[in-house]
């Protein structure tokens, strides 16, 4: 069974709508969902005075579907550490998407914002446009970025996109801004599109691919081969491909795979293969 | 004439507690020890063409004179009316100050924000990821034998600092450079008079006399107290630098990572880093390694340029990986004199030091979402209060435009732009000449700062103005609550 929830408020303030996911809503009857706390600014407010309900909802998490629709760039948090069900997404939507989900699919129609599946474990989330910085990464002060899931960017995603990665697979089918794979760890990255300068910088393993043309290469990276296919999540992906280590500025081992042809300028390290 | 000595600069971070002020007749005549920047505040902040003296409303759309009880009214009332309240500023003004602003924000549940989240915030969010190998100045001054500034210029933005506390303070175990010098500046503004000479008699553009170059001056491991300078441009401070080394903008992290890769006996597939020879390169590194006590002092070119905390990270692991060599300290040169100590006030409260958030009635911290900047820009917030600062002016446009669109409180002792767009305004005393207080150093040392003179009869402290318009809000509150 599907919720439709339809935001009928223009929103000025931020929202925290942490209590919009499957979970909560499961077992619970519309009046009880229309009752839930959410956040707006400073003000708590009922979830009916800012959002339409329509439907109902089942008992079991897994088969609860929640449908979104209206402008919801200011709303944030939404499926955060969600176990199961569905929520899509007809517009844009805020911060903290699904932060520390856990399990099952969020599908978003516009952009998502910052922060978007930070410190999440499983699930996926789909993006069909562009996001904003810090995909997959991890809270200030945390060193656990992303542990596992998938998160699939069509459009382009900003800087720092899998900070703190520890697994898991970040497909971006546009272009990146700079520190795409900042101090991961673990996992994969895939970017379509071109990446700005400093890809990897200060990681420590896991895999970057970078299939377009990239801004620069870090001098803390070191060249190791030439390889004709890349490997993503049992995927591979055809190169041929520049594959660098780094970063050794931290003894890291991570591998960063550029592509050859789009990247000419690289070929000055094919002396030292 | 009564002479206030040991009296504590209300300027810049370095926080010199050395000035001795006279004083004749409320009024102050003369000030000695002071830089540039500190006489020509403490001579002119009393000008009345520069200050606010009264207390004001906007009333169809002009700043009308009212009374104090008429503004901590309409403050109140806009700070509880509103459901995301910006309160911003914080680093001109006392800690004793900052501490009520941030129990009315908790009260308002507002966002409060101080200028690090413009300056130094970046520093604080590294200094975080990673810690940071840091001393006081008082350490540096007697002990660093080499003094790296990077993206800052100290001649300009903190003209004591190296007088005071590196280059040429006599330190216990480091002698001044001073001496050296001089002698230096002579030959520097000989070569200077005949390149002016040979721009006039060949009309050739005179190159500038600064230490730099594909390699390191002769005997440089030799001398005792070195300093270089390492920023875009020739600043000033790299005249007096014994090495200036001159990046490409917006590459300082490449750099940083490549001279942390040679401090660890590493090799660069490079020729070339940030538009440095990597031969170059290495003998700066040997330099660093080879160094008794060194001190990076950085800027906000390296917190405000491309990579931003990035940048930060970088130098502080830079100075993580010369402490397995040597002994390196490192030390953000931080901008307003009690910068600082907002952070130390703040988190000493709340256990964050910028970005917070009391909307649900308890500290959030998230740099990039509560920060002033951002949510100004997004326009999320719909009322201010700003104390000693002046967001118009500096502040990115589409953030101004979304602050002045809001009912917008501000105290400060000066006529700024922010205060010529408020609907409120409080004339406030100056800190560390007209009302006493903390603050701290950009070492976090305390330091107290004097009242020298009496502040104008309706200017009072911020912590006065502050604390009338919280006792106020909680008024109004109760009020509403009864209802």
């Amino acid at each position: 069974m599907t919720l439709k929830l339809q935001l009928i408020k223009e929103l000025r303030v931020p929202i925290d709508a942490g209590c919009i996911c499957p979970d909560t809503f499961a077992g619970k009857s519309l009046n009880e969902i229309a009752e839930l706390q959410i956040w707006e600014g400073n003000r708590k407010r009922l979830l009916n005075s800012l959002f339409e309900l329509k439907e109902d909802s089942q008992e079991t998490p897994d088969e609860t579907n929640i449908h979104l629709t209206g402008n919801l760039s200011r709303v944030q948090r939404i499926g955060a550490g969600m176990k199961g069900g569905e929520i899509t997404v007809q517009g844009d939507v805020g911060m903290h998407l699904g932060e520390k989900m856990l399990g099952g699919t969020i599908m978003v129609e516009g952009n998502a914002g910052s922060w978007t599946g930070s410190a999440m474990k499983g699930g996926t989330i789909i993006v069909k446009k562009n996001a904003g910085d810090y995909i997959g990464g991890a809270y200030r002060g945390s060193t656990k970025g992303m542990q596992g899931g998938t998160i699939i960017i069509h459009g382009d995603a900003g800087t720092e996109v899998g900070c703190y990665m520890r697994n898991g697979l970040i497909k971006i089918q546009g272009n990146v801004a700079q520190f795409v794979g900042i101090r991961m760890r673990n996992g994969t990255i895939v970017v379509q599109g071109s990446a700005a300068e400093r890809a990897g910088a200060f990681m420590t393993g896991g895999k970057i691919i970078i299939c377009n043309n990239v801004t620069s290469i870090l001098p803390s990276f070191s060249i190791d081969s030439i390889k004709s296919k890349a490997k993503a999540e049992g995927e591979a992906i055809k190169g041929p491909f520049y594959l660098f280590i780094g970063d050794l500025a931290d003894h890291g081992n991570g591998k960063l795979y550029v592509s050859k042809n789009k990247n000419e300028y690289l070929k000055s390290f094919e002396e030292f293969l | 004439m009564p002479v206030i000595d040991n009296v504590t600069c209300p300027v810049c971070g370095t926080l010199c507690d050395d000035l001795s002020v006279t004083v004749k007749e409320n009024a102050i005549i003369d000030v000695k020890n002071a830089c540039a920047v500190s006489e020509a505040k403490f001579m002119s902040f009393s000008n009345p063409k520069h200050r606010n003296l009264r207390p004001l409303i906007r009333k169809n759309g002009k700043l009308i004179e009212s009374t104090f009880e008429e503004a901590v009214e309409k403050s109140a009332q806009i700070l509880v009316d509103a459901s995301y309240p910006i309160l911003y500023g914080w680093s001109c003004t006392s800690c004793e100050a900052i501490r009520v602003g941030l129990e009315l924000a908790e009260e308002v549940g507002g966002i409060t924000d101080n200028t690090s989240t413009v300056c130094h915030g970046p520093s604080i969010l590294s200094i975080q990821n990673l810690g940071i190998p840091t001393c006081t100045l008082g350490q540096i001054r007697h002990r660093a034998d080499l003094i790296i500034y990077w993206a800052s210029d100290p001649y300009s933005a903190h003209p004591r600092h190296m007088e005071r506390y590196t280059a040429f303070s006599d330190g216990r175990f480091q002698e001044s450079e001073w001496e050296h010098f001089v002698t230096r500046l002579r030959g520097i503004l000989g070569r200077r008079r005949l390149n002016r000479a040979s721009e006039l008699v060949l009309m050739k553009e005179a190159s500038l006399p600064v230490f730099s170059g594909q390699k390191l001056p002769p005997k440089f491991e030799t001398r005792k107290r070195k300093v270089i300078v390492v920023d875009v441009r020739k600043t000033h401070s790299a005249e007096f630098a014994d090495f200036f080394l001159q990046v490409e903008p917006n590459k300082d992290f490449e750099l940083f990572q490549a001279l942390r890769l040679l401090v660890r006996d590493g090799e660069l597939e490079v020729n070339q880093v940030a538009g440095v020879p990597v031969d170059l390169l290495e003998e700066v590194a040997d330099a660093l390694v080879g160094c008794d006590f060194g001190a990076l002092f950085f800027g906000v070119g390296l917190t405000m340029s491309s990579g931003k905390l990035q940048n930060i990270d970088a130098a502080i692991a830079l100075t993580q990986d010369l402490n397995l060599r040597t002994k390196f300290v490192i030390m953000p040169m931080r901008g307003h004199f009690n910068v600082a100590g907002a952070n130390v006030v703040y988190t000493w409260q709340t256990g964050y030091p910028f970005a917070l958030d009391f909307s649900q009635n308890y500290p959030r911290y998230n740099p990039g979402e509560t920060s002033v900047v951002d949510i100004l820009s997004h326009d999320k917030a719909d009322a201010g209060l700003i104390v000693a600062s002046d967001p118009v002016s500096n502040f990115p446009r589409s953030a101004v435009e979304n602050l002045v669109k809001n009912p917008l409180i501000v105290i400060d002792p000066v006529i700024s732009p922010t205060t010529m767009v408020a609907d409120v305004v409080f004339p406030s005393a100056f800190v560390g000449i007209e009302v006493d207080g903390t603050a701290y150093r950009m070492d976090r040392v305390p330091l107290p700062m004097k009242k020298l003179v009496d502040p104008p009869s309706l200017c009072h402290s911020d912590e006065e103005i502050l604390r009338r318009i919280l006792h106020q809000v909680k008024r109004i509150k109760q009020q509403r609550r009864k209802l």
